[in-house]
Formats: C-alpha cells, sequence, structure tokens
C-alpha cells in the first residue's frame, strides 16, 4: 500500500474521534466492537461461500459492508460489494474471491492499532 | 437556547447505531431519542415517541426499510425520514421520495453529512447526493427520466408483425396463429416472410432467439 493511503477514510475516523473526544475509551470501544463484528461476520460469510449458500453470502456481505461504509474502512467495504454483487447475479463464488475481504481487514486492524492502540484489538483475536 | 431535533435511528448494524449515535449526540441541537435494530421496531417507536426525524436504513430484517417508510407515509405520522444506504439506486432514490422521505444519505457520507442534512431537513428541505435540493421538483422529473425503461425497438416490425413474433416464441404453429388472429395461414406466411427480411433471420428459431436478444417480446403489461 502506498504510504500516503490509509485503510481508514480519514475524514470519516477524524470526525467521529472529535465527536467522541470526551469519551475516548468509548471511541476505541466502538472500533474494537466493530473489528469484533467483521472478524466474526467474514467467518460466517466463508462458511456460506464454502457451502455455497449464494443467499447468505450476499447477506453477510452485505451486512459486512454497511458498518464498513459507516466506519470509513472503504476497502474492506468495496471487497465486500463485490461479493455481494457476485451472489445478486447468482454466480458461483470461490473461497480466494473472499480472501481480498481479510486482507483488507488486517490493513485496517494495523492502522487501527497503530493509532489508538492495542486496546483496539478484539479479545481472542480475529485474524483468518 | 434552540430546539433540539428529536431522532431516531433504525438500522439492523448495532455498530452503526453506535457510530451513527454517538457522531450525531456530540451535536448539542439533536438528541437521539431510540434505536430500532429492525422495520417493525422502527415503525413502533416512531409511534410511540414521535421522533421529529427518523434515520432509517433500508435494508432491514422483518418490516424492510422501505415498507416502513410506506407505512409511515400511510400513517401520517409528522416524523420526517431520511433513508440511509449503502449505494445511490436512482430507482430506490426516486421510490423513496415519492414515498415522503426527505432525504437520502450514503452511508459512506453519514459521518460527514448527516448532522447538517438534519438540518436542512428541519428547515424544510431536501436533501440528496450530500447538500440539499433546491428544485425538488426538478430532481424528480430527473430521476424519473432516467429510470424509465428504454423503448422497446421495434426493427421496423409492425403491431401485428410483433404479435407475430410473440406467438411463434411460445411454439404456435401457422395455424394456431391463424386461429388466433382470425386470419388464413398464407397470411400468416406472408407476415413471417416480411418478419425474417426486416430482421434478417432465416428461420422461426433464429426468429425466436433474435426476439429474445433484442427484447422484441411484450412485456406483461403490454408495452
Amino acid at each position: 500500500m502506498p504510504e500516503t493511503e490509509t485503510s481508514l477514510a480519514p475524514a470519516v475516523f477524524d470526525q467521529l474521534q472529535k465527536a467522541m473526544a470526551t469519551n475516548k475509551a468509548g471511541f476505541t470501544e466502538l472500533y474494537r466492537d466493530f473489528l469484533a463484528d467483521a472478524w466474526h461476520t467474514l467467518r460466517e460469510l466463508r462458511e456460506a461461500v464454502q457451502q455455497q449458500r449464494i443467499e447468505d453470502a450476499r447477506d453477510k456481505a452485505h451486512y459486512l459492508k454497511s458498518s464498513c461504509l459507516v466506519l470509513g474502512a472503504r476497502e474492506v467495504a468495496r471487497q465486500a460489494t463485490r461479493i455481494e454483487e457476485l451472489a445478486r447475479a447468482s454466480a458461483a463464488i470461490k473461497e480466494i474471491e473472499v480472501e481480498p475481504i481479510a486482507d483488507a481487514l488486517c490493513d485496517v486492524q494495523a492502522e487501527l492499532a497503530e493509532r489508538l492502540g492495542s486496546g483496539v484489538l478484539p479479545a481472542g483475536k480475529t485474524a483468518a | 437556547m434552540a430546539s433540539t431535533t428529536r431522532v431516531l435511528i433504525a438500522d439492523d448494524h448495532p455498530v452503526v447505531r453506535v457510530g451513527l449515535r454517538n457522531m450525531l449526540q456530540s451535536d448539542p441541537t439533536i438528541q437521539v431519542v431510540g434505536e430500532a435494530s429492525d422495520g417493525l421496531e422502527a415503525l413502533e417507536l416512531a409511534r410511540s415517541l414521535h421522533p421529529d426525524v427518523l434515520l432509517l436504513d433500508l435494508a432491514m430484517p422483518n418490516v424492510a426499510g422501505m415498507e416502513a417508510l410506506r407505512e409511515m407515509t400511510a400513517g401520517n405520522l409528522d416524523t420526517r425520514t431520511i433513508v440511509l444506504t449503502g449505494l445511490i439506486d436512482k430507482r430506490q432514490v426516486l421510490e423513496a421520495l415519492q414515498l415522503g422521505a426527505r432525504g437520502v444519505v450514503l452511508k459512506d457520507a453519514a459521518v460527514e453529512h448527516l448532522a447538517e442534512c438534519i438540518r436542512a431537513v428541519m428547515q424544510g428541505q431536501y436533501w440528496l447526493e450530500g447538500r440539499p435540493v433546491q428544485n425538488l421538483v426538478q430532481v424528480l422529473r430527473d430521476l424519473t427520466a432516467q429510470t424509465a425503461p428504454a423503448p422497446r425497438k421495434t426493427f421496423g416490425l409492425t403491431a401485428r408483425e410483433l404479435e407475430v413474433v410473440g406467438l411463434i416464441t411460445e411454439g404456435c404453429t401457422n395455424r394456431d396463429i391463424a386461429k388466433t388472429f382470425g386470419i388464413s395461414e398464407e397470411t400468416v406466411k406472408r407476415h413471417l416472410t416480411n418478419i425474417f427480411n426486416k430482421l434478417g433471420v432465416g428461420n422461426r428459431l433464429e426468429l425466436a432467439l433474435f426476439a429474445l436478444n433484442h427484447n422484441l417480446l411484450p412485456t406483461p403489461d403490454g408495452q
């Protein structure tokens, strides 16, 4: 990733951080909950794809996209949208096609840890 | 002191609700009075809490957002609805506005624009594409034009010839077609010859495929 590019939309992160300036712990908690939920949804999405439950895969991808859009995780949202669109077209989805979501989510998590410290990492870990 | 705007958030994603609530509550003119996780709960809370503004996600379980919006309008509630969506689908935007939505905000712009959108809507304005709308009539006109289906291309076929094409694709024989229209089989053959010449096809199968590929078949509403 180029140095100038960030995994989180700066305008979104900065504005939310400003809005929650008096509640720093709450801000970290918000992104910790986001990460925990995103990893959990990704696991469910992988299962749905493995079992070719296309409608489930569409719903999981859409659900994941929703929080990513609001909290500024643009690349994760873009990759989730790609899977959602494949599912809407009733296309067979290969498991490997879900992996860019995990890669993008790892980038977001790393950036959040750098900005907010390890307290933002969900308990029990996360990734793939 | 300025009066506060009472807001109800309806989104099935808890993280989204928490994020939006925290963001909105930093604005002293906005008070989040409730949160709903599906369309049914959104309707119930809108009826009981009478919020000034409902932030409504379109894709929600139980009662979907658009259906909830329809019910809100039918119920003559004073609440002004702002639709939250992941992407701009012009057809959906048009439908939402027709159902009484006062604004449409993309989720990736919610943190940046939502408070401003709420203020605009409370001042009686509409909000689309990240800014207040000056001329709603023009917006509706444009959206209607952009979402209207493209006119069916007929390749110079007459209305009767198009009807014959429709019956051919249903597998009708010349005799069936003649009977349907009360004409002779010779006339059906003449229609077919004209159709083949106009479309450049050589047989009934090619005609059927051409008709399917070029949207020549009549729609259920007869258009």
